[in-house]
Parts: C-alpha cells; sequence; structure tokens
C-alpha cells in the first residue's frame, strides 16, 4: 500500500515550512529512515525520512516551494504499485499529476556501477533498458542512454575519454585533432591546460536555507533596531577560579560560557527591562529569562536557547548547554530548541577577538558580546598587578533601553564576573 | 664480454647441457655427423657420441614420437624439425600426445622435452620452407612456445627450455643464425614467461616476435633522428606470454604497433591485440592498436615478392611513424 510522505508539524504553533532541496528524485529506490528532502522554518532546517522502503513517488512539491504542515508530500510505493489517493489538510483531494515516469518492474535491477554512472551522465535510468541478466541495468546500457543522448558519431580515442572524464570535460566541446576528426588525448590536455591557465571564475553561493534566514533578520534588525553599543571590561580571575574549583567538585565540566550564561541569567533577574523583546506595539518584558548563546556552524550561526537559565544549577546550565551544541553540530535541533529567546550571549573570545559589536537577534532588546581574556596591568592597592580582563560589549535597542539602563545592567555584570560570590546573596 | 651468433649460442646451451645433464640428448634428421640442415649441432656428435646425437629416418612423427616417449620415461630430449613446416608432420604426438598427457594423467607424468624448429622466410626456401607457425601451437593448452630473438635468449631460453617440465617448442630464426651479440660462457637461464624491453622509448610501443625484434629496433633507430621515441618490447615467450610488461608499457606510450612475420589473420598479433584491448592499458590508448604482419598468401620462391610478404624495417617505419604522428 502506498505510504504517504507527510510534511510533520515540528512545534505547536507551525503552520508552513519550506522545501529547500529533495535529497533523491523521483522512482529511486528508498529504505526507510533514508533522508528524501530537506524542509526549513523560519529557525531550523530540517531533513525529513522516508516514512517506508519503497520507490519514491508522486513528488507534489518541488524545492522554495512552502507547503502547509500534515500535507502529504509524496508517497512510497512498492515495485509496481499505483499511486494512492491524496488528500489535503482540508479535506479536499487532490487530483494528482498523472506519472511521468515508469515505476520499475518486480525483479529490475540496477549495478552499482551503473547506478553511479547514471548520475554522474545525468541518465534517467526509468529511461534506460536493462540488458543484463534478468533485465538488469549495466554500465553498458548507461553507456549507451549517455552516448545516445549525447552528440552522433562522437570519435575519441579511450585515453582522451579517461582525460576528459577525470577532468570533467564534455568530450563533444573538444575539436578532434585525430583521423577522422577523433580527440586525441593531446586535444583534451591542451584544453585542460587552457582552462587551468585562465583564472577560476568567482563562485556565486545563493543565500539558501539558513544562510537566507540569517541574511533576511540580520539585514531586517540592523535597519530597524537603533544598535547602541556599551563597552566595559571585567576581571575575570575570580570567576575563573571559580569556575575551576566547580569543574573539580562536580561531574560536569563548568566552561567560561557556563559562567557567563549564569551571570547573565542572575543580572537579567534584577533588570527585567533588559530581558524583552521588541517590536513596533511596544517592548514585552519576558517572564522567563531564557538565554541564547551563538553557536557557529559551517553553514551559519544559530542560537540554541537554555530555558529558564536563571532557575537553574552551573552543572544543569553545562548539561544544557552541551546537549544543545552537540545538537547544533550534528543538525539534530528542533525548532523548540531554538525558540522564545529573551536574551543572546555570543562568545568571540575562542578566537582571539578582544571586543566587537554585536547585531541584535530580534525582537530581543539586548545581547553581550564577550571577547578573549588579555592579561592586563591592573591596580589592587598600592600595587599593580597582571589580571585576565575580559571586555564586554552590551549591545541594546535603543527604542526599549536608554544607555543608563543599558550600563547599570553592564555594570552588574562586571560586579558577578568579579565576585561571582554575589550571586550568592 | 664475448660473442656469439644465434647459432653458436644455441649450439653452447646444448653442449653445456648435455655435459651437465645425462638424460638430453639431441634426436633429429641430419644432426649427427652432417651437423644439422644449418648446422647447429656440428661437432656435437664427436663430443657425445652417437647415442646422444641421433640421426633420424626423414619422419617427423617418429621423431616427436621418440621425444614424447623419451621424456616420458625421465630423459631430457631435444628433437630438431629441420624447418618448422614439416611440424605439420608431427602434429598428432604433438598436440594430441606431448601437450595432454601430463594434465590426462593428473600431473603425474611430464613430458620434458624440447623441440626445436626452424622458422621463418628470407632465405629463398619458398612456400614450403618459409613458414612461421608458432600460433598454431600457442592454441594449444598444454604447449610452451619461446622465440629467441638475440644469441643471449636463444642460449638463455634454451637452457631454461630443457630444464621446463612441459613441452617446448622453441623457434629458432633462420635469418638470425648468423646474427652476433653477446653470450655470457657460464651457464645462465632466461626464464620463460618474462618479456624484454629491447629499447625504452616514450612515444610508441612495438611488440615484436623473433626477427621482426631485430627489425623494430632498426626501425626505432631510423625513427629517433625524427625525434620519435620508440619502445621495443620483446615477448620472448609467446606462451606464456608476460602480459604485465606489454600492459605497462603500452599504457605508458598510449601508441602499440604488433609486429610479427607469421600471416596476419589467426597470428599471435590478434591475441596481443585482444589482450592490451582487455586490459588496463586500454584507457590509454590514444590511437587503434595497429598490427603489421605478413601478407595472407604462402611464401613466394621469388626474392623480391619474398621480400614484399612479410614486414621490413621500411614498412615498420612507415607504420610506427603515422601511429606516432597521430595519423591512423
Amino acid at each position: 500500500m502506498a505510504v504517504p510522505v507527510i510534511l510533520p508539524k515540528m512545534e505547536m504553533s507551525q503552520e508552513n515550512a519550506t522545501i529547500t532541496e529533495w535529497l533523491t528524485v523521483e522512482g529511486e529506490t528508498v529504505r526507510k529512515g533514508q533522508p528524501l528532502l530537506m524542509v526549513e522554518t523560519d529557525k531550523v532546517s530540517v531533513e525529513i525520512e522516508s516514512p517506508a522502503d519503497g520507490i519514491l513517488a508522486g513528488i507534489r512539491f518541488g524545492a522554495q516551494e512552502t507547503v502547509p504542515v500534515t500535507t502529504v508530500i509524496a508517497q512510497i510505493l512498492a515495485p509496481g504499485e499505483e499511486l494512492g489517493a491524496v488528500e489535503d489538510p482540508d479535506g479536499q483531494a487532490v487530483s494528482l499529476k498523472t506519472q511521468e515516469f515508469a515505476l520499475p518492474a518486480d525483479d529490475r535491477v540496477v549495478t552499482p556501477v551503473a547506478r553511479r554512472m547514471a548520475t554522474e551522465l545525468g541518465v534517467d535510468l526509468n529511461a534506460v533498458s536493462g540488458s543484463g541478466p534478468g533485465g538488469r541495468v549495466v554500465k553498458a546500457d548507461v553507456e549507451a542512454a549517455a552516448s545516445a543522448t549525447g552528440p552522433r558519431g562522437l570519435r575519441a580515442s579511450p585515453a582522451a575519454r579517461r582525460l576528459a572524464r577525470a577532468g570533467g570535460i564534455d568530450l563533444a566541446a573538444v575539436p578532434g585533432s585525430g583521423p577522422r576528426g577523433r580527440v586525441q588525448a593531446a586535444d583534451v590536455q591542451a584544453l585542460l591546460a587552457q582552462s587551468t591557465a585562465e583564472s577560476p571564475a568567482d563562485e556565486l553561493i545563493p543565500f539558501a536555507g539558513m544562510r537566507a534566514t540569517i541574511a533576511r533578520r540580520m539585514t531586517e534588525s540592523y535597519q530597524r533596531a537603533p544598535h547602541i553599543h556599551l563597552r566595559a571590561t571585567a576581571d575575570v580571575s575570580a570567576v575563573e577560579a571559580t569556575r575551576r574549583r566547580l569543574s573539580e567538585l562536580g561531574d560536569e565540566k563548568i566552561t567560561f560560557t557556563v559562567m557567563l550564561v549564569k551571570v547573565c541569567a542572575w543580572a537579567l533577574c534584577h533588570h527585567p527591562r533588559v530581558n524583552a523583546t521588541v517590536t513596533d506595539a511596544g517592548m514585552q518584558l519576558c517572564a522567563d529569562v531564557n538565554v541564547g548563546v551563538a553557536v557557529s556552524l559551517p553553514e551559519g550561526l544559530i542560537v540554541p536557547v537554555i530555558r529558564q537559565a536563571d532557575q537553574r544549577s552551573l552543572s544543569d546550565l553545562a548539561r544544557a548547554l552541551n546537549d544543545l551544541t552537540v545538537r547544533a553540530r550534528a543538525g539534530t535541533l528542533t525548532p523548540a530548541d531554538v525558540a522564545d529567546g529573551s536574551f543572546t550571549l555570543t562568545n568571540l573570545g575562542m578566537f582571539g577577538v578582544e571586543s566587537f559589536d554585536p547585531i541584535l537577534n530580534p525582537p530581543q532588546a539586548a545581547i553581550l558580546g564577550v571577547g578573549a581574556p588579555v592579561r592586563t596591568a591592573t591596580e589592587v592597592g598600592d600595587q599593580v598587578v597582571f589580571r585576565p580582563r575580559v571586555q564586554l560589549t552590551l549591545g541594546a535597542d535603543h527604542r526599549a533601553l536608554d544607555g543608563a539602563i543599558a550600563a547599570q545592567f553592564l555594570a552588574d555584570l562586571v560586579a558577578a564576573l568579579e565576585q561571582p560570590e554575589l550571586m550568592l546573596l | 664480454m664475448r660473442e656469439l651468433s644465434y647459432l653458436e649460442a644455441i649450439r653452447e646451451a646444448l653442449q653445456q647441457e648435455m655435459r651437465r645433464d645425462p638424460r638430453v640428448f639431441v634426436i633429429g634428421e641430419d644432426v649427427g655427423v652432417y651437423g644439422g640442415a644449418f648446422g647447429v649441432t656440428r661437432g656435437l656428435v664427436e663430443e657425445f657420441g652417437e647415442q646422444r646425437i641421433i640421426d633420424t629416418p626423414i619422419s617427423e612423427l617418429g621423431i616427436a614420437g621418440a621425444i614424447t616417449g623419451a621424456a616420458l620415461t625421465g630423459m631430457r630430449p631435444v628433437g630438431e624439425i629441420m624447418f618448422m613446416d614439416f611440424t605439420t608432420l608431427a602434429i598428432e604426438q604433438l598436440v594430441n600426445q606431448a601437450a595432454k598427457i601430463r594434465f590426462m594423467f593428473g600431473g603425474t607424468a611430464t613430458v620434458p622435452f624440447v623441440l626445436r624448429c626452424p622458422a621463418g622466410s628470407g632465405t629463398g626456401a619458398a612456400a614450403q620452407h618459409s613458414q612461421s607457425l608458432e600460433n598454431w601451437f600457442v592454441h594449444v593448452p598444454g604447449l610452451k612456445v619461446v622465440m629467441p630473438s638475440t644469441p643471449y635468449d636463444a642460449k638463455g631460453l634454451l637452457l631454461a627450455a630443457i630444464r621446463d617440465d612441459n613441452p617446448v617448442i622453441f623457434v629458432e630464426q633462420k635469418l638470425l643464425y648468423k646474427t652476433r651479440g653477446p653470450v655470457p660462457e657460464e651457464d645462465y637461464t632466461v626464464p620463460l614467461g618474462k618479456a624484454d624491453i629491447k629499447r625504452a622509448g616514450r612515444d610508441l610501443t612495438i611488440v615484436a616476435t623473433g626477427v621482426m625484434v631485430a627489425r623494430a629496433l632498426e626501425a626505432a633507430e631510423q625513427l629517433a633522428r625524427e625525434g620519435i621515441e620508440v619502445e621495443v618490447v620483446d615477448p620472448r615467450t609467446l606462451k606464456p606470454l608476460d602480459a604485465e610488461l606489454i600492459i605497462q608499457s603500452v599504457s605508458k606510450t598510449g601508441r602499440v604497433l604488433i609486429v610479427h612475420e607469421a600471416a596476419r589473420t589467426g597470428g599471435y598479433g590478434g591475441e596481443l591485440a585482444a589482450i592490451i584491448a582487455e586490459s588496463e592499458a586500454f584507457d590509454y590508448l590514444d590511437a587503434p592498436i595497429v598490427r603489421l604482419a605478413g601478407r595472407d598468401m604462402p611464401i613466394p620462391y621469388n626474392r623480391t615478392l619474398e621480400y614484399h610478404t612479410v614486414p621490413q624495417v621500411e614498412n615498420i617505419v612507415e607504420a610506427a611513424r603515422q601511429l606516432a604522428q597521430g595519423r591512423v
């Protein structure tokens, strides 16, 4: 029976998701659990897995289409099976497109090399008739199909073909100097030499998925929220000592970032106006202190949120942060993991950056940028000693926060970093 | 190093092996007092006597049967067929008996003989005394076929062939008998199944057998003056064949010319071409595999016609040049 592939609802308030990419093609044999496509919401990008073994068929939506959740977007069929009837979430029956491909017969098998070549050469396996035992599609069938669609009568020596394959050159584009216009190895080599001599073309990477979301949100924030940035430095020797001692005492390794989350959560409790979101309608004071921590991934920045950070012990924070970071890197964060942040912490200290001006994470009213500790001459009593100092830069939305309020919050951050025991009061 | 002729190198191999191994004897037509039709065995009867240098009646089947039987009983005979053409008369013993026995007795019996066969054209000996029939024997499982092209290889390969436990067809080149080359005095073997690069080059591989090796080398010398660097590979043993060396060479040069004297159709060149085409060298071929071989006709008695029946140096030069210049 046809198994529907349904666009899942990933969080309570979610209505739509956008298909970013199909990872497999119609007519392909898939296994249960195999990723079929990528979808993204405003917040995360998620792989949708196949619900069954079978053949992917009846794909109804392509990349960049936005689809309501719980919609049937494709079906998984047994060999020879017809597409099943489909209703949209609103109960409307859907007229399915007639099948544009022939479903493979029961005994149809494609050899691994034929499958790989078909992918490389862009040959539609469904259009290839198999000549192997039991109708198996073998390499020669794919090659025949590829050459049938290629230019007629293309002559090339095996060596030229090998070089063209290795160099990713289309033989049809190579003028042949051999007898009867045969493409020789030297012809391919000449073209390869020419193409390497030219400087490589600039590469355009279109904003897609996560990158597009970041681009849109940062533009909006930078253009709409009047940013102010306030700087202060804090002697972190005390907090560093506390961190080390607690790491030894407890089971969890307490990192500097965990300490920062703790300090922010503590200070936010004392400054509810900073723990807020801003819209055109006004500022909304958040009931919970939900601290987001920026995590850098190859494809972009993501900010998983530690909920009710003010209620948690340091070891609990360490566990939560570790879990979120691991899942962020594995790409398995859920929309809920990145939702409802009331404040964001971003630390570039590990890259040696001493200070920077962070852009607000909308709709939050404030963000803290933390730099690398620098050993700095510090006056202690009558003496000058060297202490590790960290630059803190608080970004604030001036619509909601004036400099004075932001400054008081920043001062409390510095105080808690320099005297962590304050947080016990 | 001391130089010997191809003929003397073969004689020295026989002589040394007969001194070393009492099981070795020579049998053939006029091999004793007369010293062989080409003089290869001259002087041997004086040293070893008529018990070990045996003259036979004119019966090639008799010679082939005698060496098969003697080999089965533990001797290591070396038979001589005066002209390879006459192996036609011996073929029942060679193909149906000698080649099969080791296999049909499950390996318990061996047939360690060598049958020397002077072959090839160029001596004005006409159609029945000029043939190159090596590929007939290549086709028969159980026989080994050796075809030396230099005095050094002739001695080393003959010693290896006599010591081999299988029947070996040893194809000598009549035209090469007088050619000279360095040959060590001591006992040495050239292993069967080991090809040799007679000249290294980068532009083109010529695989040549027997007398064609010398012609290919001469052609390579001329082509070098035109800037074409030819690699000449001599299989030396047609069966078992050292395919690997040939495949390596062709993979390096991307072009191959196969040259043999035997008639083109059904000749050894077809086998070589197939082996190359089936191998990983295929992906390196930058031109079709080209064969240069004897015409599909009996060798004429007329010397001019004879000359033009089999590949000559100038034919090899022309074919190799075309191939190297990408005109094929």
